[in-house]
Order: C-alpha cells, then sequence, then structure tokens
C-alpha cells in the first residue's frame, strides 16, 4: 500500500518536473523568437547554433562531393574505352591527313619548280612521269610514260625543274626509255659557265659525273657551274648540269680530272620534261 | 595454262622488282626476283616449258633494263642451264643445296656475263661491286623460300586443273572398276 502511494508520487513528481522544464525551454523560446522577430539581430545563439552545426554540415557536403567525384570518376572509367577509341580513331584520321597535307605540299612543291621551269624556259616540252626503274646495277636508265604517239624522239633530252636528266635511249609508241646522265655509257658536250671551256661529262654510275677533257692550263675552280654546250643539236645551250666539286691536278697527262656533283637528285625523280626540237613542234 | 601462268608471273615479279623494290634510280637493296622463277623452272618444270617460259621473261628485263639487248637471255638461260645441270648431276638431298645453290649460281653467272659484257661493250657498265652484288645475292636467297612455295603451291593447283572436271564427270555404278 505504501509502496503503490510511492509510486504515484514519483510519477507526478517526473511530471512535474517535465512540465516545468517545458514550461521553461517554451517560455526561453518564445522569448528568443520575440526578440529575434523584433530586433532582427544575429545574436550570440544564432552564431552557437551556426559554428555548432558548420562542421556538420562541412562534414556531409564535402562527403557528397567526394561521392559525386568519385560517381563523375567511375562513369569516366566506364566511358573513357570509348573515348579512348574514339580518340585513337581521330588521332589516326589527323594522322593520315597530315601526311597527305605533307605530300601535297611537296608535290606542290615539285609542280611549282618544274612550272617555273616551263615558264622561264622557251623551249617546246612535254611532261613526263617516271614509271619504271632500271633494276640492275650495272645500268642506270628509267622508263617514262611518254612515246612517240606523244612527239619523243630516240635522242630527245629529258631534264627538270634542276637540270638535265639524261636522253631518251629508245622509244616505243606510248612510253620511251631514259638513259640517265649518270650511266657510264653517257656522254653530253658541256662547257664551264665561268670560263666557257668546253669538256665531255660522262656519268659514273654513282651520284657524280666526271668532266673530261678540260686542258691542264685552263683555271677550273670547285664550285664552277656547268651547263650543256648545244654542240651537235641534242641538248640546248645552257642548262643547267651541276657544279665542280673536285679537281685533281696530275703532273702526268694533257688533262684535269673533275668530278662535277649533278644539280639533279636522281633519288627524287618524278616529273620530267622531254625537250622538243622547234621543227618538230612545226610539224 | 602452267606455261600462261608462268609468265603471267614473271611478269609481275619484272614489274614488282622495277616499281615498288626500286625506290629510286640508284637503289642497291632490290632482290633479282626473276632469278628466282629462273630458279625454280629448272628444278621444278620440264625443259621444252621453262624455255618457252624463259624466253618472254629475259625479252622483259631486257625492255626494261639495261642498254645491252638480249644480255638478260644471255643471263636467264645460263643461269637455267647451270641450275639444271647441277640438279640432276650432284648427289646430295635436294633440300640442302636448292635455296643455296640459287645464290651461287646467281653469283657466278652475274660475274661471268659482267666480265664478257664489259669485255665486248667496254665503259657502258656501272664499276662491279662485290659486296653489293653478294648484298643482292643474300637478299635473293631470302627471298627465294616465300617463292619457292607460292610456285610450288601454284604449280600443284595448276597441275589439278582450276576446273574440278573430276568432279563434274558422271560416275558409273560398278565401284569395282577403276
Amino acid at each position: 500500500m505504501r509502496k503503490q502511494s510511492s509510486r504515484a508520487r514519483n510519477t507526478r513528481f517526473r511530471l512535474f518536473r517535465l512540465i516545468v522544464f517545458s514550461g521553461v525551454i517554451l517560455t526561453l523560446g518564445f522569448i528568443f523568437l520575440v526578440s529575434t522577430v523584433g530586433s532582427q539581430k544575429f545574436g550570440s545563439l544564432h552564431k552557437l547554433v551556426l559554428e555548432s552545426a558548420g562542421p556538420v554540415q562541412e562534414f556531409v557536403a564535402s562527403g557528397l562531393r567526394h561521392f559525386d567525384t568519385f560517381r563523375e570518376e567511375y562513369l569516366d572509367v566506364l566511358s573513357v574505352r570509348e573515348e579512348n577509341k574514339r580518340l585513337w580513331k581521330e588521332l589516326q584520321e589527323s594522322r593520315a591527313l597530315l601526311h597527305k597535307s605533307r605530300e601535297a605540299m611537296a608535290t606542290n612543291t615539285r609542280l611549282k619548280k618544274l612550272l617555273n621551269f616551263r615558264e622561264a624556259s622557251n623551249l617546246p616540252m612535254i611532261t613526263a612521269t617516271v614509271i619504271g626503274k632500271d633494276p640492275s646495277m650495272w645500268f642506270r636508265s628509267i622508263i617514262i610514260d611518254r612515246g612517240t604517239n606523244d612527239g619523243v624522239v630516240k635522242g630527245s633530252p629529258v631534264t627538270n625543274g634542276e637540270g638535265i636528266v639524261g636522253q631518251v635511249f629508245t622509244v616505243a609508241p606510248n612510253y620511251s626509255k631514259v638513259l640517265l646522265a649518270i650511266a657510264p655509257s653517257s656522254a653530253i658536250d658541256v662547257l664551264l659557265q665561268k670560263s666557257r671551256v668546253r669538256g665531255i661529262l660522262k656519268g659514273t654510275g654513282a651520284l657524280t659525273y666526271q668532266l673530261d677533257y678540260v686542258l691542264k692550263n685552263v683555271e677550273v675552280e670547285e664550285g664552277d657551274r656547268v651547263v650543256t654546250a648545244g654542240y651537235g643539236g641534242v641538248f640546248p645551250t645552257g642548262l643547267p648540269v651541276g657544279v665542280v666539286t673536285k679537281v685533281i691536278r696530275k703532273r702526268r697527262g694533257n688533262f684535269h680530272e673533275i668530278e662535277v656533283t649533278p644539280s639533279v637528285d636522281y633519288r627524287t625523280l618524278e616529273y620530267l620534261f622531254v625537250l622538243q626540237k622547234r621543227e618538230q613542234v612545226g610539224h | 595454262m602452267i606455261i600462261f601462268a608462268f609468265i603471267l608471273v614473271g611478269l609481275v615479279l619484272v614489274i614488282l622488282q622495277t616499281t615498288i623494290f626500286m625506290i629510286h634510280p640508284l637503289w642497291d637493296f632490290s632482290p633479282d626476283l626473276y632469278y628466282i622463277l629462273v630458279a625454280y623452272l629448272a628444278y621444278r618444270l620440264d625443259l621444252f616449258r621453262s624455255l618457252i617460259i624463259l624466253f618472254p621473261l629475259s625479252c622483259l628485263l631486257d625492255v626494261f633494263s639495261g642498254t645491252i639487248l638480249g644480255m638478260y637471255s644471255v643471263l636467264c638461260y645460263s643461269g637455267y642451264g647451270l641450275l639444271r645441270f647441277a640438279s640432276t648431276r650432284l648427289p646430295v638431298s635436294e633440300s640442302l643445296y636448292q635455296v643455296p645453290l640459287i645464290g651461287v649460281s646467281y653469283l657466278a653467272v652475274s660475274w661471268v656475263i659482267y666480265v664478257m659484257m664489259s669485255f665486248f661493250e667496254p665503259d657502258t657498265l656501272v664499276e662491279w661491286s662485290w659486296w653489293k652484288t653478294i648484298l643482292r645475292t643474300v637478299l635473293l636467297v631470302i627471298c627465294a623460300f616465300p617463292l619457292f612455295r607460292i610456285f610450288e603451291a601454284m604449280n600443284k593447283r595448276l597441275q589439278r586443273g582450276i576446273l574440278p572436271w573430276n568432279k563434274l564427270r558422271i560416275k558409273s555404278d560398278n565401284r569395282f572398276r577403276h
């Protein structure tokens, strides 16, 4: 009985405490609310609340940011394969385009040079393309895509924008074989441009010519230009042939031993001109 | 059919050699592919058919290369003769000497022809170079293995016939008769 009465007293006390506590809180809250609404001042309590909630908010926000970053990175990893493929394809295409444009630029330069040569010289000429090269080690000749149908005749001189390349050796209706000036069987009448001394230019099979029959009493220097002499009517006068690069003055014999470097780069022959005679064109 | 096919092969080899394998007119590292065909003919085909195939091949080479007509005919027929003689007379197993012999014969025939040409037509040939010739011989030997396989497969196929006539033939019911 006594136990029951003490339990009821405890319950009532607890309820009383709760009511008092709630009343205090509500009163404080009411005071805070009234003062806040009235003064519109960010007080110490607000600051305290912000300072206490700030770190939590910061933690949650940074967590969210990390999650976002992780999600984005994960999605990137998923899409990177496709992206990689696409980029590789783009790279290949760009490389191919670059190669094409470089090739086009090189062709353009070569053709420009040829065009300049053609415009500068008033000789009638046929443009030809090299289609085959002599596979043997003992000869130096090429095949071009022009023949008698185009006006090419045996013995026609062949040049490019840089100088003399050779001479037509055999002709067919649509194709011809050209004996290069570097072939050992080739011999061209030439002049030393400065001294106007005549000599015979012979091929050596390599990337040099040999200039024969220039007398020892003639002054020849390295760097002297060699041009076609025009004797015999095969080659026109004054076409560039090469530059003297070595003069060997021997004690014995009457002639100089002269090495000439071709003005033509035989390793890059592509487009050529077959020179025609005026009477040939007149026909 | 075999004759026609090998003439075509010869044409393709010469064209490849004068275009793709010759980067510029002074290029030294181009294998003489036609000589592999010459060797194959000497080893595998009968004399009559080989001589017929060699004729347009050497003619084509004379047209595409050099200034001395007939030089390649001499080279091809000499090489063919030498290899044929060696293959019939040598007592060793043919697979042992077959490919090296191509190189040796190429070197020997080239040198002999060069000496002959420089005697009859002096000052028309580029100076002889041993290292360049040996290099070409090595290239020739390297190319000989795959090309021999191709020629062999082609020859077998051609001997069987391109069209399967035997499959089209009507067979009798008698299974014991052949």
